[in-house]
């Protein structure tokens, strides 16, 4: 699957998500797949859920974790295309 | 299904009042329950109509049979054993015992698999675990068939605890915690744990026709009758994954991998859909919250099983120490 960066993240219809501690679960009731979160992805999913756009959520992560920007963004970019291979976000462009 | 009945006979268990029209091996009803089921025997025809031209589950064999009835009743029925009828809103399971099935066995089913359809239908989130009471307080022990959990408990047993409930837990949510209600006051187990642990089997009855394992009625002083409050999960590792294992080993599950634990040990997998999911992704979120869930891998020889009790115990204590340590360390912070 192709990123793109300008395009904004909305959770998918019918998936339920959970903070549990500092690490996050979900599931999608239509698949029936439960999936789990550790810290970083939590945060991960919390950021692009609110965010305007992936790039947006990426500017955030960059300001809160210590890490290279091509590797957040090859990180990122892997946890998208995971969130939406599992039918658990949906990509549209920016407004 | 309308059926002239008599239920007078009336019981208490996981929580639940049942009204049995034919005497069960349960403690007496109690006034304080979360659910009714009524429990009805009914002669073959009933169920020939029933399963008239329906379709079974794809995981039906000549064992087992599932399928869904056109009124929304659950069929279920185990060769050798009986068959059952489980209403839409799980609030009467009307039964049917094979001859040559003695009452020990068909209780079983009845009161495990058959209940735990009706349990879901109700709104209740059943787990596959064995749960024994350590100082008024219940540890359940968590995992599929033939991970141990019925062994570990009888180790506890014979150790003077009492057993709460053997293969099905129910749970409900109860002021800041979590309550696990008794189960049938008896346990399975095979003759040599049972002789091992129990030291007799000469009252067990031989659960089906197709293993060795033993119904084994547990007396009222070794027995909980009441809900007490769920102190700590221990998930059991799989055999195969326990197999090589060396020592015993606990370690506390990260709260997703907690709640993943808890989801795999659902009793009733049978029952799907968007409701159940919705409810089962809430109660095992509030349960990840209140009680810590832990990984247990021991190696799975007999002789290694007192020593893993005695690991279990350790770790409550240790975990006692934990929560009476943090008043302090916030106190001392603040000054």
């Amino acid at each position: 699957m192709h990123v793109s960066f300008s395009d904004c993240v909305r959770v998918a219809p019918d998936v339920l998500f959970r903070l549990v501690s500092d690490e996050a679960v979900l599931v999608n009731l239509n698949t029936e797949m439960y999936l789990g979160l550790n810290p970083v992805g939590a945060r991960m999913w919390s950021v692009l859920s609110e965010a305007t756009s992936i790039q947006a959520a990426y500017e955030q992560l960059l300001k809160e974790y210590e890490v290279e920007p091509s590797e957040l963004r090859r990180d990122l970019e892997e946890f998208v295309a995971q969130l939406h291979a599992h039918q658990l976000i949906e990509t549209r462009p920016a407004a | 299904m309308p059926m002239d009945n008599d239920s007078s006979h009336r019981y208490c268990v996981y929580g639940i009042a049942i009204a049995s029209d034919s005497p069960l091996t349960l403690p007496q009803y109690s006034h304080d329950t979360l659910g009714r089921v009524e429990c009805l025997q009914a002669p073959a025809p009933l169920f020939q109509k029933a399963i008239e031209s329906i379709v079974f589950d794809s995981r039906s064999d000549s064992w087992y049979r599932h399928a869904v009835t056109r009124d929304g009743s659950t069929y279920v029925a185990w060769d050798a054993i009986g068959e059952f009828v489980v209403a839409a809103d799980g609030r009467r399971i009307v039964c049917r015992r094979d001859e040559g099935c003695c009452a020990e066995s068909f209780q079983v089913y009845l009161l495990g698999q058959a209940l735990s359809f009706a349990l879901v239908q109700q709104r209740f989130e059943p787990l596959h675990a064995t749960v024994v009471v350590v100082n008024d307080e219940a540890v359940a022990f968590l995992g599929g068939n033939a991970f141990g959990k019925s062994t570990l408990a009888a180790c506890f047993l014979e150790a003077g605890y009492r057993l709460l409930t053997d293969d099905l837990l129910n749970l409900q949510e109860s002021g800041d915690g979590i309550r696990a209600y008794p189960g049938p006051p008896r346990i399975k187990l095979f003759p040599r744990v049972a002789s091992c642990f129990l030291h007799a089997i000469a009252n067990g009855v031989e659960m089906n026709p197709d293993t060795k394992k033993l119904i084994l009625p547990i007396d009222a002083h070794r027995s909980c009758s009441r809900p007490v409050p769920l102190k700590a999960i221990y998930s059991l590792a799989a055999p195969h994954d326990a197999s090589r294992r060396r020592d015993v080993t606990i370690e506390t599950l990260s709260p997703r991998q907690a709640f993943m634990a808890l989801v795999s040990a659902a009793f009733n997998r049978t029952l799907t859909g968007r409701q159940r999911l919705e409810r089962q992704f809430g109660m095992m979120g509030r349960v990840t919250d209140l009680v810590p869930v832990k990984k247990l891998v021991y190696p799975r020889t007999l002789d290694r099983v007192e020593e893993v009790r005695d690991a279990v115990l350790d770790d409550l204590v240790r975990d006692v120490r934990i929560a009476r340590s943090s008043p302090i360390a916030a106190l001392a912070m603040l000054g």
